[in-house]
């Protein structure tokens, strides 16, 4: 298997997002993966873009502007 | 009028952590390397001139490493003489080659040097810095300053009056995020700028004895719903921070603005007075981006959030401070006894809690309205714990302030397993019927009445199997005494003939992280006019009880806290 490098991105794994720890993960060129070293997670950018939505879901006033306090 | 200031801090880190190590990928470690010291100007640069550009003053803060780097100083000397920035001195960024020569150390953290190497550490950037400035730097700062330090460098340079001195509630929580890799274990300290004790950094000092003699400032400002339960590091006044925490959508990110308007709103709660603080290190927009965020929209977070600090200013809403002027203006301001108040509520997860958050040099604590008011936190300022850190001392890289409750970290309400978790709450009983306030959800409202901070929750409807009660709960809190007096008030009842009894609890603990330790020495006591009695625990799950009590009290020698509850009425 290839070297694991860094993506175009450094994108952290979506499963340890979930549960707040912050964990960079490598990809695999070969088989154009990002894997995790913490929680075996492996996926593509496609799959790891779906999984940081639905991290975002939690903020629901995410796109809110509040202007009453 | 309301006064709503502001502190920018912009630092010149000439190796910051994150860049250099995207340089090395594939390399071996070099400090000297140009392409990463030359990133690393240019993004200080960068930040200054948005600042600028939005009309707003700075405090730069150089590092250790910047001092030895003529670019760095040309750009710090033309600033602070074109616009007024203030120049001071950090202890971030002090790992370059000339360090590593002095003092044979990779350690990135000043208060996890030993005492001995951190007095050395504070002669060797002090002088350094005098070297090139000509002049002692008036403010200083960290991730975290704890008082021993701050000690040293007030005994060896009395001019120093402000200090970046803790990162709010980075704890466990902090270091869990960061995969076990980030020591800021510096849970328990205020969450907006205090004077603190000399005995303990995190600690609001008493009086003039106490006073330690600079202003401190926390780094950055933080939510205190977001952050209780969550990392410090996805949600505050830092936008990289807020895009870590992927509190944004299609680049657009209002989260900034709310956090921003809410500690503007927190003059309601504090004579008048608010505060905001921007500290980024120039790792956080790196041209290679950081995490999923790349470098346009980096710079668009940072271009935004200044936009948004200059407009306030330029409608008069915000004064830009340096940070030495902030601490003469904050002193003019403050006595020692006034507490530091806010009723927080929900910007990020839509469900309108709310939390009420209280400090003085007595104590901190918070009440969640999501738990009828119940107090998940409370740290015991009073005992002015000594508490040292760093290699050498008991704590070592532990320098949170210990707590008595802590319901997130000691379970609270409901443990999930049998027993009761850290929480101060009260139970209502009818009958074989009892239910805790913790599962009354409510709201507060805040006012004052002379030095009495009042925090008065809307009533809960309590509903037992044949009656329906309901009681409301108000806090008051008079000024410069250490006293909380809580008032449980039945106000309704289907059956007015009704008898309730109020378990009023506090279920304590001590500690600075999730794991328990060894409560065998804390003293439980009950005194009334004929009777004292005390149980030493001893895991024996031992119960005493007495009439006509007139004082409950838990000594906690552990952290040199004793807590008291008195009846009345």
């Amino acid at each position: 298997m290839a070297q694991g490098r860094k993506g175009k991105l450094n994108y952290r794994c979506p499963r340890c997002l979930m549960r707040e720890i912050d964990m960079d993960m490598l990809y695999d060129k070969d088989l154009d993966e990002y894997y995790c070293l913490r929680c075996s997670f492996t996926g593509n950018e496609a799959k790891v873009k779906r999984l940081n939505a639905q991290f975002r879901e939690k903020y629901r006033d995410r796109q809110n502007r509040i202007t009453e306090f | 009028m309301a006064k709503f200031y502001l502190n920018i801090v912009h630092r010149p880190e000439m190796v910051p952590e994150y860049i250099q190590k995207e340089a090395e990928l594939g390399k071996k470690e070099d400090l000297t390397r140009g392409s990463v010291l030359q990133e690393s100007l240019d993004i200080f640069r960068i930040q200054q001139q948005l600042a600028h550009e939005n009309g707003l003053r700075t405090t730069i803060q150089m590092t250790y490493a910047s001092l030895f780097n003529s670019e760095a100083l040309a750009i710090a000397k033309n600033d602070h003489e074109l616009y007024g920035d203030e120049i001071g001195l950090t202890f971030l960024g002090i790992q370059c080659k000339e360090f590593r020569e002095k003092f044979h150390s990779k350690e990135l953290a000043i208060w996890l040097f030993s005492m001995e190497d951190k007095r050395k550490i504070v002669e060797e950037v002090y002088g350094k810095f005098q070297e090139v400035f000509g002049f002692i730097p008036t403010s200083t700062g960290s991730y975290y300053m704890d008082a021993e330090l701050v000690n040293y460098i007030k005994e060896k340079y009395p001019v120093v009056k402000a200090a970046i001195a803790t990162c709010w509630e980075e704890g466990p929580k902090a270091y869990r995020n960061a995969n076990n890799s980030w020591y800021t274990l510096l849970d328990g300290g205020p969450w907006n700028p205090w004077i603190p004790s000399k005995r303990n950094i995190h600690c609001i000092a008493s009086n003039k004895e106490d006073d330690i003699g600079i202003v401190a400032i926390p780094h950055l400002s933080r939510d205190l719903m977001a952050v209780f339960d969550g990392p410090g590091s996805y949600y505050g006044t830092h936008p990289q921070n807020i895009l870590r925490g992927m509190v944004y959508e299609n680049g657009e990110i209002p989260y900034f603005k709310n956090i921003v308007d809410q500690y503007r709103s927190m003059h309601k709660y504090n004579r008048g007075y608010a505060y905001n603080m921007m500290f980024v290190g120039p790792g956080w927009m790196s041209k290679s981006g950081r995490w999923e965020a790349d470098y346009a929209l980096l710079l668009k977070s940072y271009k935004e959030g200044m936009a948004y600090y200059g407009e306030l200013k330029k409608n008069g809403d915000l004064e830009d401070l340096t940070m030495s002027e902030f601490a003469d203006v904050y002193r003019q301001d403050h006595s020692y006894n006034r507490p530091e108040c806010t009723l927080w509520k929900d910007i990020l997860y839509g469900s309108k809690r709310q939390m009420f958050w209280f400090a003085d040099p007595w104590m901190r604590f918070c009440l969640d309205m999501n738990q009828g008011g119940a107090m998940v936190d409370l740290r015991p300022y009073a005992a002015k714990l000594l508490r040292p850190c760093g290699v050498g001392t008991s704590a070592n890289q532990d320098a949170s302030y210990p707590f008595l409750v802590q319901s997130l970290y000691r379970s609270g309400f409901f443990t999930h397993y049998a027993g009761e978790g850290a929480v101060k709450s009260c139970k209502i009983s009818y009958g074989s019927e009892q239910v805790d306030l913790c599962t009354c959800r409510t709201k507060a409202s805040f006012s004052e009445e002379g030095n009495t901070r009042i925090v008065t929750l809307d009533p809960v409807s309590i509903e037992f199997s044949n009656l329906t009660v309901s009681l409301q709960t108000i806090f008051r809190l008079d000024e410069g005494t250490g006293q909380i007096e809580i008032t449980r008030k039945i106000i309704d009842s289907t059956d007015p003939g009704a008898e309730f009894l109020l378990d009023e609890y506090i279920t304590g603990c001590y500690g600075t992280t999730e794991y328990p330790e060894d409560l065998s020495g804390v003293q439980l006591c009950l005194n009334s006019e004929k009777h004292n009695d005390s149980i030493f625990y001893e895991y024996k799950c031992r119960e005493n009880e007495i009439r006509e009590v007139q004082r409950v009290r838990a000594i906690v020698p552990q952290v040199d806290a004793l807590i008291e509850m008195i009846p009345d009425g």
